[in-house]
């Protein structure tokens, strides 16, 4: 019921510990080095990941919640495919630097060499899976942990990320160090979770899945 | 002479033909004034006051500074029993491109905005756009007829918003200056409660258009 994460904190040894409020029920992670180590050695023998994942926009103000489910695929090093089926159809293809994006009318190619605001997006997508989330300087990452599992919050440092984000949360299970759930959090005060099932590691994945042309 | 008088008809036909197509409008004899209440066209919404929630998949297309847009994501459509309305327009990842509130008294706010779509013409499009849909806002409703369709026309700010009923059903509203600038298609209204299938705003100068469809949240499934 959880995703395979691939979280292998390459980049640990440059993490910050900012002095944002401890989630309920989590502590800061008391033994780093340890943490950093069982990271890599999960996510070297990930090659390749798929996953269901239902979303959930939660309204401020609102108890109302807009939710859409759909398909996760990954392989290493740098492709990302998130295919959204209910209920309505879209596509999002990262290989690379190209993005492709498919709704029911029109495709789009990106070069995200191209677009900044498609570089971010690129990259926190890549580093929730590949755990590098330390290293990425948009955010400021605080790393905590509960009897059950881990999380790693990251909040904006760059003005760019700033505007489109309060903060992003990346749950992990402690025991198998797949993520559960993504929190984005906007700055208006809406946020969106992406919780991750059915996940199957190491399946051989067609080339196709992930062809941006 | 001949020639002269024919060039002149054709002129006139011609320009007649491009003329304002409300010219033949006339004031219904229907009714006791010619002015009505704004409760007239309510009957006709074609968002349904009572109804709580509808959610949209919508698709966006237009051209600004000559160069073409597309964007895609969920429209959704709020009502609360105290007379506000929210209108939440988000990309298929939950991003929110804006938030708009309406109170009971018609007052307007924006909630939320990107930065890119924070400019007062694209602000006041949008919320002109909603308001007719939401019908809020509406001022000095006037009756017109042209054979078995009703206009029912509010005041703008610059020109008027028509709402073409006929058969008792919403056909489409318009909003006209000298000439028709926008066309709102609701589709697929079955009765007074219910949401219309579809909506299409189309405008006409601006080269700008708003296609939405109605679903279905998966958490109500």
């Amino acid at each position: 019921m959880r995703m395979r994460s691939a979280v292998l904190v390459i980049f640990c040894s440059f993490m910050t510990l900012s002095a944002a409020a401890q989630p309920k029920g989590y502590k800061p992670v008391s033994n780093i080095p340890a943490f950093q180590q069982t990271l890599a050695k999960s996510t070297a023998a990930l090659q390749t990941l798929q996953s269901d994942f239902v979303q959930t926009k939660h309204l401020s103000l609102l108890a109302d919640k807009i939710s859409s489910r759909g398909k996760f695929y990954y392989r290493k090093e740098d492709k990302v495919r998130i295919e959204y089926t209910t209920p309505f159809q879209y596509l999002l293809v990262m290989n690379g630097g190209q993005v492709m994006v498919r709704d029911e009318q029109k495709t789009s190619r990106i070069n995200a060499r191209n677009s900044k605001m498609m570089q971010s997006v690129n990259r926190i997508m890549l580093d929730c899976m590949r755990g590098s989330v330390f290293s990425n300087p948009d955010f400021k990452v605080s790393a905590y942990e509960s009897g059950t599992g881990y999380l790693l919050s990251m909040a904006p440092a760059s003005s760019g990320m700033k505007k489109m984000f309060s903060q992003i949360d990346v749950y992990l299970s402690k025991t198998s160090l797949d993520v559960d759930r993504l929190t984005m959090t906007e700055q208006g005060g809406d946020y969106t979770d992406m919780d991750f099932t059915h996940s199957q590691h190491n399946l051989a994945l067609n080339d196709a899945i992930f062809n941006t042309r | 002479m001949t020639r002269f008088l024919t060039l002149v008809s054709l002129l006139i036909l011609l320009l007649s033909a491009c003329g304002s197509p409300y010219k033949k409008l006339r004031p219904s004899g229907t009714h006791d004034a010619k002015t009505v209440s704004s409760a007239d066209i309510a009957k006709y919404r074609p968002v349904y006051p009572g109804l709580q929630k509808a959610l949209y998949r919508c698709h966006v297309d237009g051209r600004f500074l000559f160069k073409k847009f597309h964007l895609s994501g969920i429209l959704l459509f709020r009502n609360f029993q105290n007379g506000d309305t929210r209108v939440v327009f988000s990309n298929e990842m939950g991003f929110t491109f804006f938030d708009f509130g309406w109170d009971g008294s018609d007052s307007f706010k924006v909630n939320s905005i990107i930065p890119q779509l924070d400019k007062p013409a694209v602000i006041k499009t949008l919320r002109k756009d909603l308001e007719l849909v939401l019908v809020r806002n509406t001022h000095s409703v006037e009756i017109f007829l042209d054979g078995d369709t009703i206009y029912y026309r509010s005041s703008l700010p610059k020109g008027y918003a028509y709402y073409i009923v006929q058969a008792t059903k919403l056909r489409r509203i318009e909003i006209a200056r000298r000439k028709k600038v926008a066309t709102i298609y609701p589709i697929g209204k079955r009765t007074d409660n219910d949401m219309p299938d579809s909506l299409s705003i189309v405008h006409h100068k601006a080269h700008f258009t708003i296609q939405a469809k109605k679903i279905t949240d998966v958490s109500a499934e």
